[in-house]
């Protein structure tokens, strides 16, 4: 039975959604949260897209015992199908493959990370984010060219995780996966948000010399949250492999991965991960819609209307942080414990001194 | 072959002189790295595309409207977006973001440009270069004489006007002390709008020198701005002289860097070209993070010697 089309388009809108707040929430957690500025989101998206696709599809024909003469790459579609017969039948090994494949692109986004950031981030930020975008540059033009790695300019199709569920409903299996993924980021982020590492992060970000004198090591908190940030970049960049069940370097450029994320966390409002999931939200409906009425306009200038919508999103970004800097939800002052809970608390320490 | 790739080299060196000198020079004044500088030269690769493809102009004439184009470009930015933005008390970060935005929409000019002269105009706007408008000197390519000459040029009037005239020395006031320079009625502003037009119209010109040089696209902002960035950390980005050497130093090893790998492990290794600025780069940081410019060389010649 097919889907009925408003149920397909809403569940296209929130595959999206989910990988774009995974992304802008990453990116939250850098500049919103520790105020550094990643100008490389790019880097650990693709890193975590470009993991998929070199290394579990390798893997999973050698555990499969697939002829040896049959190349990742240059064999991909015989690989890659005869993979695909075996996996219709084992929901089970599909699951374990997603799910190691995921942490494995976690790993390889938090790497990526950890070596991009080690030179600048003593440095003022500057540097970090000069070095973190032409690493994202030339990482890119690697994957581009290295058909090894990820099947050049050409790219690789990958084993597909989904084709135990059946062709109608993969796409709704995919989006909620999508979604449970983005849930449990989420949750997670706020846990860490109103822990105190969460209010250490904001207090480097607000006055890093406070923070040093108060004890705080300064580099290494901003490299662990640059690791995380990573990581969780990441894992949007392979689900969105799992998504298009390819991994092609074309797919992955500055202005999507880089760009978009900070005009979300921007208009959102940085530092609140409720803030990054509004900004996705908002910039992938508007998409969405701008894509629907563009044909309309094709006909009307002589150029590709892709370049106008970038150039309004470059003006809409320059006048929200001109005009309204913290963004539509605005950060909250941290939470700290209720006057009740606090006096209850002290009658509590002084009876038990009394006794 | 080398002599071809020595000729190379210094065209690439003189182009990525006058690039790091303007991004040096403009992020000394608001102390923030410009993400746009590049499409200040890509935005006058498609202008002089233009002039000369559609108007007969002579590329190197060209130039003369790079420089004013480049300049208001970068004008723009500085006063309707960056300054502004400073006022508000913005802090680095969000002004690097604003530069971003900056990108992006001249980006997106460009590629509508590109799109229009392409379309209405049938040229060839991607993956295009003009070696064949270029004139000829002594048997050689006119860029191989003119880029370096330019560059000298540039440079020393650069020089001459911030050491030698009244109004250049304001501004190497007002930006190596805001506060002071303001105290004793300079104009800051000013000063700061000037040398971000400067800066805009170097890259400018090489946008514009560009296609006679390399092969050019849309995208070549982010390609040059690696190399810029590079040339610029090297050169310590608190002293054009540094940017100078920075300049320099990556032209010569990007240009050689890669022909003698191609020459030595074969042409596959060219699209790796921009990995030999990203190392440049990384190094300088990792070892002299405040780049040659902030090296005490004098103690260091004593060390070593």
């Amino acid at each position: 039975m097919a889907l009925p089309i408003p149920l397909t388009f809403l569940i296209d809108l929130l595959t999206f959604f989910g990988i774009f707040a995974i992304i802008s929430m990453s990116l939250n957690l850098e500049f919103g949260y520790a105020g550094i500025p990643n100008f490389g989101k790019l880097l650990a998206v693709a890193g975590g897209a470009f993991f998929v696709g070199a290394i579990p599809g390798r893997v999973i024909a050698y555990l499969f015992n697939l002829p040896a003469e049959f190349d990742f790459i240059t064999n991909n579609l015989e690989v890659v199908s005869s993979i695909n017969q075996i996996l219709m039948f084992e929901p089970v090994t599909s699951i374990f493959y997603l799910l190691v494949s995921l942490i494995g692109a976690a790993l390889s986004g938090a790497a990526l990370g950890y070596i991009a950031s080690y030179p600048g981030i003593r440095l003022r930020g500057d540097y970090l984010a000069m070095t973190l975008l032409a690493m994202a540059e030339v990482f890119r033009i690697v994957g581009d060219n290295w058909e090894p790695f990820v099947g050049g300019s050409l790219g690789v199709r990958i084993p597909d995780p989904f084709r135990w569920v059946g062709g109608e409903y993969r796409p709704l299996y995919v989006a909620l996966t999508i979604l449970l993924v983005t849930a449990a980021i989420f949750i997670y982020l706020e846990l860490v948000s109103r822990s105190p590492l969460g209010r250490t992060l904001r207090a480097i970000r607000d006055d890093e010399l406070s923070a040093r004198v108060y004890g705080k090591d300064v580099d290494r908190l901003r490299i662990k949250t640059l690791i995380v940030g990573c990581a969780i970049a990441a894992i949007g960049g392979a689900l969105y492999s799992f998504l298009t069940a390819s991994v092609s370097a074309r797919d992955f450029n500055r202005v999507t991965h880089t760009f978009w994320p900070w005009v979300m966390v921007i208009v959102g409002g940085a530092g609140n991960n409720l803030g990054a999931l509004i900004g996705a939200g908002i910039f992938v409906t508007l998409r969405r819609l701008i894509t629907f009425y563009k044909s309309y306009f094709e006909t009307i200038v002589p150029f590709d209307v892709v370049w106008l919508e970038y150039m309004l999103l470059g003006l809409a970004l320059i006048l929200v942080l001109l005009y309204r800097p913290e963004g539509l939800v605005p950060e909250r002052p941290t939470k700290t414990l209720k006057h009740s809970y606090i006096v209850k608390l002290i009658s509590r320490i002084k009876s038990n001194e009394g006794a | 072959m080398t002599l071809l790739l020595i000729r190379d080299a210094i065209i690439f060196s003189s182009l990525m002189i006058m690039l790091s000198a303007g991004l040096t020079l403009t992020y000394m004044t608001t102390k923030v790295p410009n993400f746009a500088h590049g499409d200040f030269a890509t935005l006058n690769v498609y202008l002089s595309l233009a002039l000369v493809r559609l108007l007969n102009i002579n590329p190197y004439l060209s130039t003369v409207s790079a420089f004013m184009l480049g300049g208001l470009a970068a004008l723009i930015l500085y006063l309707a977006v960056l300054k502004p933005l400073m006022d508000r008390g913005a802090n680095y970060v969000i002004l690097m973001i604003a530069t971003i935005a900056y990108d992006m929409i001249l980006i997106s000019l460009i590629n509508i440009f590109a799109d229009y002269l392409n379309r209405v105009h049938k040229l060839i706007t991607r993956l295009f270069q003009l070696k064949g408008f270029d004139i000829e000197i002594f048997g050689q390519p006119g860029l191989f004489v003119i880029a370096p000459i330019l560059a000298f040029v540039m440079i020393t009037s650069l020089y001459f006007f911030l050491n030698k005239t009244k109004f250049g020395i304001a501004m190497r006031a007002a930006i190596e002390n805001p506060s002071l320079a303001e105290i004793v009625g300079i104009n800051i502003n000013l000063m700061y709008a000037v040398s971000w037009f400067i800066s805009g119209g170097l890259a400018g010109v090489v946008g514009a020198l560009m296609p006679l040089y390399m092969t050019c696209n849309p995208d070549l902002g982010i390609r040059l701005l690696i190399s810029i960035f590079a040339a610029s950390i090297l050169g310590g980005l608190s002293n054009i002289y540094g940017a100078l050497v920075g300049g320099a130093v990556i032209g010569l090893a990007e240009v050689l860097g890669t022909g003698y790998l191609s020459m030595t492990l074969g042409p596959w290794v060219v699209p790796y070209r921009p990995v030999i600025p990203l190392i440049i780069m990384m190094l300088t940081l990792l070892l002299v993070p405040k780049g040659l410019a902030g090296v005490d060389w004098k103690r260091f010649i004593k060390k070593v010697g």
